[in-house]
């Protein structure tokens, strides 16, 4: 393995991964992906999958969604079938009050050019029979839809492979000194690397890897738990917030939210839960068979948005760190190669850049 | 047994598989699992545990102490949606007092 690199990118999850493959696209740098597992151990690897743009707020952040859905297909006939469907996404409510808010924001939406649409208990059967008919409403757009996240990061890493990008799995980073320009990166294991740039990609571990660098990533960590049944026949075609139906049949459900630190347990009480949301959403679900039970720990940036960018304090140095890190790949790959090729990106990145954080603070200490 | 056997009864995945992603870098169990579906089916990995285990023993070297079983998780075994969400009135449960006041009260 060569020990001088143009491009360092540590972390070889979704987002890593499309950075490395996007990059390398051009073939002009050497680059090298270092992970202290394998791909899929960490968050990309527990995830429901959901491509979700429709409901993602304020509109500037679906509008980025939107456009990181929009480069799916294109990126299908490049790095091979992720398993990528647009099956359009559902989002019940059950509470009649509720349907106001979900015209406000489709209106809102819409001013952004995302087509969302309120539909009412009739129309919302008509797309799912298998809904329950205690729903009301739901908010539908054509643009949601789920992909393959095992598929994606695979061939995002084997596109990039072919391109001459480099891997290293089960390799801990220990260190990271900037001499002469230059970023010395020491392993667990006794190896060290030169890199001319950096990029954190390393999801729930940012902060940690931050602290490498000497500066502070504002993210938390949040656990999600989800149920897989056995392969049934299909139930459901579009994707619903919080269900999807796999390619062969299997039933993902799962939408919660606890802060307990890098801790991936499954608990009963929350996959209970879980179950009792399975059966209010789809009633048929009650005589399906579980499988198993899977837990992910999702980083979200402090402010809940896209961290994309340079590290305002380093040069050399960037940052790629996201909830809707599946959503968000295409996009975020794209973009970190427009910047790190050409020193700016063809989408305005000053509202996610990092430095948005110090500016709070110091607003708050004068 | 050539590389066709199957190590994996439940997603029917082969040796050949399993040395494919092992190849890739993989080295762990659950590493594999997320490549291969190999035991994600209804036995969640009782079947091929330890024969993917010394598969990844063979090709990496390592003694098969070294290679972590795969992560366990509820439920133990194939459960029904509406079992897990307790919402089900079961039959079988009785209750002893009434039992006995029914059975006294029976001629």
């Amino acid at each position: 393995m060569k020990k001088f690199y143009d491009v360092v990118i540590i972390g070889s999850g979704v987002v890593g991964s499309s950075i490395a493959y996007h990059l390398s696209e051009k073939r002009n740098k050497e680059i090298l992906v270092m992970d202290k597992g394998f791909p899929l151990s960490g968050t990309s690897g527990s995830t429901q999958a959901w491509v979700w743009v429709h409901n993602k707020v304020p509109s500037w952040y679906g509008q980025l969604s939107m456009y990181s859905a929009e480069l799916y297909p294109f990126l299908k006939k490049k790095i091979g079938d992720v398993e990528y469907k647009r099956t359009g996404g559902i989002a019940p409510f059950f509470d009649e009050n509720d349907r106001l808010h979900a015209l406000r924001l489709a209106e809102k939406q819409a001013e952004v050019g995302i087509e969302m649409k309120v539909l009412d208990r009739e129309e919302v059967l008509e797309k799912e029979p298998n809904l329950s008919p205690d729903i009301v409403g739901a908010t539908y757009s054509k643009i949601d839809g789920n992909v393959n996240p095992f598929r994606l990061v695979e061939l995002f890493i084997k596109a990039a492979r072919k391109n001459g990008v480099e891997f290293s799995f089960y390799n801990t980073i220990i260190g990271i000194e900037k001499t002469s320009g230059l970023f010395k990166i020491s392993t667990l294991n006794g190896e060290s690397y030169l890199a001319d740039k950096v990029i954190i990609a390393s999801g729930p571990w940012t902060k940690e890897v931050g602290k490498l660098l000497g500066i502070h990533i504002p993210v938390k960590l949040v656990r999600g738990q989800v149920i897989v049944t056995e392969p049934v026949a299909p139930l459901i075609r579009n994707t619903i917030a919080g269900v999807r139906q796999a390619d062969n049949g299997e039933v993902l459900v799962g939408y919660s939210k606890e802060n307990v630190g890098y801790d991936r347990r499954t608990t009963l009480d929350v996959i209970q839960e879980t179950a009792k949301m399975a059966i209010n959403y789809i009633p048929k679900l009650a005589n399906a068979n579980v499988v198993r039970c899977f837990s992910g720990i999702r980083v979200i940036p402090e402010d809940g948005f896209p961290i994309i960018g340079e590290i305002p304090s380093i040069n050399n140095a960037y940052v790629a760190v996201m909830h809707s890190g599946i959503t968000l790949s295409p996009l975020t790959g794209t973009l970190m190669t427009e910047l790190i090729n050409e020193g700016e990106a063809s989408l305005d990145l000053s509202k996610l850049n990092l430095g948005r954080f110090e500016k709070t603070k110091s607003t708050t200490v004068f | 047994m050539d590389n066709s056997t199957i190590v994996c009864k439940c997603e029917e995945i082969n040796i050949d598989e399993i040395e494919t992603a092992i190849k890739m870098g993989a080295n762990q169990f659950d590493d594999i699992k997320r490549l291969t579906r190999c035991g994600m089916g209804p036995c969640q990995a009782k079947t091929c545990m330890n024969l993917v285990r010394e598969l990844i023993s063979k090709a990496t070297g390592r003694s098969p102490d070294e290679i972590a079983y795969p992560q366990k998780r509820m439920p133990i075994k194939v459960t029904r949606m509406s079992a897990l969400a307790a919402n089900q009135k079961s039959m079988n449960i009785v209750s002893v007092f009434k039992e006995a006041v029914t059975e006294m009260d029976s001629p």
